[in-house]
């Protein structure tokens, strides 16, 4: 074998002409191989399979004319996008490829934007300089950032979409549920221009919450709030019964009065075993729309109700009689920032409203606890959890100040460098898989952590993980031309004594006016310039709805007629649009004419009901008594564009001349019928 | 035999011996002429002992040294038609030459690789003399002009390291950066110096590119040149044989 090896050292490197040589024909190989592996580079290769692709295709020809070979790039200086994606995605513009499932060939779906304009990294992420494979999807110790999977790639529509959009369902969800389920309490969440997140779950101040509640019902309830009511957004802490209870300790010996000294009357409650009482509660409850807020679990297990306030399934096993009547007069005297409106209850009515919530109790929930008197020592050590536990970020407690980020912040959580993570043991190096993880199992990182559980099904989970990664380094760089800033809060507040009593009836729970309120009802802007003064106040006081497809929200509010009035007066005289110019245009039309259009040439009857007995449509609002209901110059203005006087309308845009407006508008304003009999009450 | 006449002929046409004055006699006269009147040769010796030419005397580490030199200086000319010392556009040029470039992967690994093994030759190349005792007169000079030579590759490493402007690169430099002002009363102004400021950025880049591409090498040659040309005054290569009878 060293024979061998020595002869063939001889033969090649035996003198200096024979060394020279075989280092030649070595430098020779190695200058061949470079121009081959530029030959053979993946990116080719694809551009060849696209051709033969395409040439067995009917629309072969325009395809490969259409065709570019080389590096294809996409350049953006102003957005940081340098792309080299299309090299080998050929037919991304090519929709006539839509059957092709072979990637890299595939169409891209259509969407809003142009890819030339917008490049594929903006949204796809991964490394767009790549042109092989490899370095283009996958983390690499060259580039952190891998592809983004593609359940979560809403999350870039919202780098500059600070709106909800149609198109993003999942986004839209999860960045409800930041502010819903109360993230935001302990996680700082900015936008890029700084605007804070703000959470929606509203947690109540736990400073009076002795009056409300018992110990025990405290124990279980932060023992696990699911097993009280399974809407419940307070996730669970993961508390031994030890911590529970000294937590609860606490909670009950920090509580103070809410009314110093009054002493407090409760009506007459019906018994429980007076099921008449209880169904005439159950009406109240019913008539005073008390379930457009408030979910509860019906006899079949379903789940009715709105959730702006807490699910009372089982209230009956949670609040004292005494605070719930004193809540039910007026919810402002114990909580000032409540959502609930005041009704305006008659104290028998009161009574029979306790009566029935007394009724939904769950008499299984407390059996098993029962609690000893409270040490000091358990106090003291209920005050540090509540402070470690940072309850105080959610809720107000005596005596434990407010934690400001409480949590990390997550204003930048999408582009979180690998680097400053630690993966538990097992799990995926990528961003989305941690942030999964960590929302739905904290603890799963470590026992000490202090991040609760929250129960989330896996398609919220991947909201929220989709609203987090919106969340990047790269939207702070992007120019503010792009950015689709969310709406301003508004902090519009009516004056007067009809300011009050707008405050105090919760108006803005459901109604959005001047941009501020909820979106349960509808928007009440320019209430005055569409709607009679008459009918506004029978409305006020006998609410009903106006849709026969929609269940009726408004609640009753028992207002007296003063105040109706009052309300009415400041509706007619602010709520007016400035877009009106007079009478002239609308008035004098032939209602005879205007009752041909109506039912021939727009069919306004497709989805208008005018008579109960003969029309079928249901889309739209009844206009039996419209003549009553509406102001002329509003059906004018609506007839001619509707979508100028409330943007989203489903009314059609008619652009109706204005001789039809005018015959339609005189004819809707005969119709004064009687409400049907039974319509409302 | 045509063909050898034909050199002869060329060898001696005006034009030749306008270029190259010495002729090519076999005098010793003659072949002292030809090496001292070529700017290039010049700096080499005129006569070499057959036993200096032995792989064992040298293992060859400074001719190889010199081989790493010349591969940078080629590969580093190439790689500088395709790089802006500027922030980030220096960083995306590193991506064009990996991924669009052509060979600009091998261009890249080649002066890398070929800036590590310098670095390794040069080292190899300072042990050898030591252990073999070249560094003694009357070579004492030429040894210290090694060292500088040592500290310019150095020198160049470290200023090469910046290019890339990747998370290696700035952190590499914002450490040692560091380091240079932990030197005594002047080690933060050499630091700000260096820099062109008091971070790691765009000046810092910049002087470091200027420090990579013209001025090291610019020394590294003048010193190169002096190195080769002490080689032949000092009397040539180490053999261990006594140099003076």
């Amino acid at each position: 074998m060293t024979e061998k090896i020595r002869t063939a050292w001889k033969f090649l490197f035996g003198d200096s002409a024979r060394a020279f040589g075989s280092l030649s024909v070595v430098l020779v190989v190695m200058l061949a191989v470079v121009p081959a592996k530029d030959h053979f580079r993946e990116w080719l290769h694809y551009q060849h399979e696209y051709q033969s692709l395409i040439r067995n295709r009917s629309d072969g020809v325009s395809l490969a004319r259409r065709f570019q070979g080389g590096v294809q790039q996409i350049w953006l200086p102003e957005l940081d996008v340098v792309d080299r994606c299309a090299t080998c995605h050929s037919g991304l513009k090519e929709a006539s490829l839509a059957g092709v499932a072979a990637q890299p060939f595939r169409p891209h779906p259509p969407i809003p934007h142009s890819l030339t304009e917008f490049g594929c990294v903006m949204c796809h992420r991964g490394q767009g300089f790549a042109t092989t494979v490899e370095d283009a999807h996958s983390s690499t110790k060259a580039w952190e950032q891998a592809i983004l999977p593609a359940r979560y790639v809403e999350s870039s529509c919202g780098q500059c979409h600070e709106r909800p959009l149609e198109g993003t369902p999942q986004l839209n969800a999860g960045r409800d549920m930041l502010a819903r389920y109360g993230c935001v309490h302990c996680h700082k969440i900015a936008s890029p221009e700084g605007r804070v997140m703000t959470a929606t779950d509203d947690p109540p101040s736990l400073a009076h919450v002795a009056e409300k509640t018992t110990r025990e019902w405290i124990f279980a309830w932060i023992k696990n709030p699911q097993a009280y009511a399974t809407t419940a957004t307070m996730p669970n802490f993961q508390l031994s019964d030890e911590d529970a209870r000294d937590i609860s300790a606490f909670l009950i010996n920090q509580s103070t009065p809410y009314i110093a000294g009054a002493p407090r009357k409760t009506p007459a409650v019906p018994k429980q075993d007076d099921t008449a009482a209880v169904q005439q509660g159950s009406s109240v409850y019913g008539e005073s729309f008390c379930a457009s807020c408030h979910a509860m679990q019906n006899a079949a297990g379903l789940m009715t109700g709105g959730n702006i306030g807490p699910e009372l399934t089982r209230v009956g096993s949670k609040v004292k009689p005494e605070w719930l009547a004193d809540w039910l007069r007026n919810p402002k005297v114990y909580d000032p920032e409540t959502a609930m409106p005041h009704y305006r209850f008659e104290e028998k009515d009161v009574g029979l409203v306790m009566g029935f919530l007394g009724s939904k109790t769950d008499s299984d929930f407390l059996k098993d606890v029962h609690m000893d008197t409270a040490t000091a020592a358990q106090i003291a050590h209920g005050k540090t959890l509540v402070s470690e536990r940072g309850c105080a970020s959610c809720h107000e407690i005596n005596g434990v100040a407010h934690a400001d980020n409480f949590a990390p912040e997550l204003t930048a959580v999408g582009s979180l460098p690998l680097a400053k993570i630690l993966f538990a043991p097992g799990m995926a190096h990528t961003v989305p898989d941690y942030i999964s993880a960590k929302i739905r199992n904290p603890r799963s990182f470590g026992n000490a952590l202090k991040m609760p559980k929250f129960t989330l099904s896996d398609s919220q989970v991947d909201s929220l993980v989709t609203a987090l990664l919106a969340q990047t380094t790269r939207a702070k760089t992007l120019p503010a031309t792009l950015r689709i800033q969310a709406a301003p809060p508004s902090t519009y507040q009516p004056a007067g004594r009809a300011g009050q009593l707008m405050t105090d009836m919760r108006c803005f729970s459901c109604h959005e006016i001047n941009g501020r309120g909820g979106s349960m009802a509808p928007e009440l802007t320019w209430e005055g310039s569409s709607v009679q003064r008459g009918w506004l106040v029978s409305f006020l006081k006998r609410p009903n709805t106006l849709r026969p497809t929609l269940i009726r929200r408004m609640p009753k509010f028992n207002m007296t007629d003063e105040e109706a009035s009052v309300l009415a007066d400041y509706i007619m005289t602010v709520y007016q649009t400035a877009a009106f110019d007079g009478a002239a245009k609308f008035a004098g039309g032939d209602s005879a004419h205007g009752k041909d259009l109506y039912y021939g040439k727009y069919a306004c009857n497709s989805c208008h009901i005018l008579d109960p007995a003969k029309d079928k449509g249901y889309i739209g609002p009844t206009l039996t008594e419209v003549g009553l209901r509406l102001n002329p110059e509003w059906i004018f203005h609506w007839l001619k564009n509707a979508q100028a006087l409330r943007p989203g309308t489903l009314e059609v845009n008619w652009n109706m001349n204005d001789e039809d407006a005018r015959a339609i508008t005189a004819f809707l304003m005969e119709q004064k019928a009687a409400p049907r009999k039974g319509a409302s009450r | 035999m045509k063909l050898s006449e034909a050199v002869v002929g060329v060898r001696n046409s005006r034009v030749w011996r306008s270029v190259f004055r010495a002729g090519t006699g076999d005098t010793n006269l003659h072949r002292s002429l030809a090496v001292q009147q070529n700017v290039f040769m010049h700096l080499a010796s005129v006569k070499v002992r057959r036993r200096a030419l032995d792989f064992g005397v040298t293992w060859y580490l400074g001719t190889l040294s010199l081989g790493c030199f010349l591969i940078l200086v080629v590969t580093g000319i190439l790689l500088m038609l395709y790089y802006h010392p500027s922030v980030p556009q220096g960083y995306a040029d590193m991506k064009d030459l990996q991924f669009v470039v052509s060979a600009g992967v091998f261009l890249r690994n080649l002066h890398r690789w070929s800036a590590h093994a310098m670095v390794l030759l040069v080292f190899a190349h300072m042990f050898k003399v030591f252990y073999r005792g070249a560094y003694r007169p009357p070579r004492e000079f030429n040894w210290v002009v090694g060292v500088v030579l040592l500290m310019l590759t150095l020198f160049l490493s470290y200023t090469g390291y910046l290019l890339p402007w990747d998370q290696l690169a700035f952190w590499a430099i914002t450490v040692g950066s560091n380091i240079m002002s932990a030197v005594p009363l002047m080690g933060a102004k050499t630091r700000f110096l260096i820099l062109g400021g008091n971070t790691v950025n765009a000046n810092a880049l910049l002087r470091f590119y200027v420090l990579h591409c013209v001025i090291l090498p610019l020394i590294a040659v003048v010193f190169l040149a002096v190195h080769f040309w002490r080689i032949r005054k000092d009397g040539g290569l180490h053999t261990g044989e006594k140099t003076h009878e």
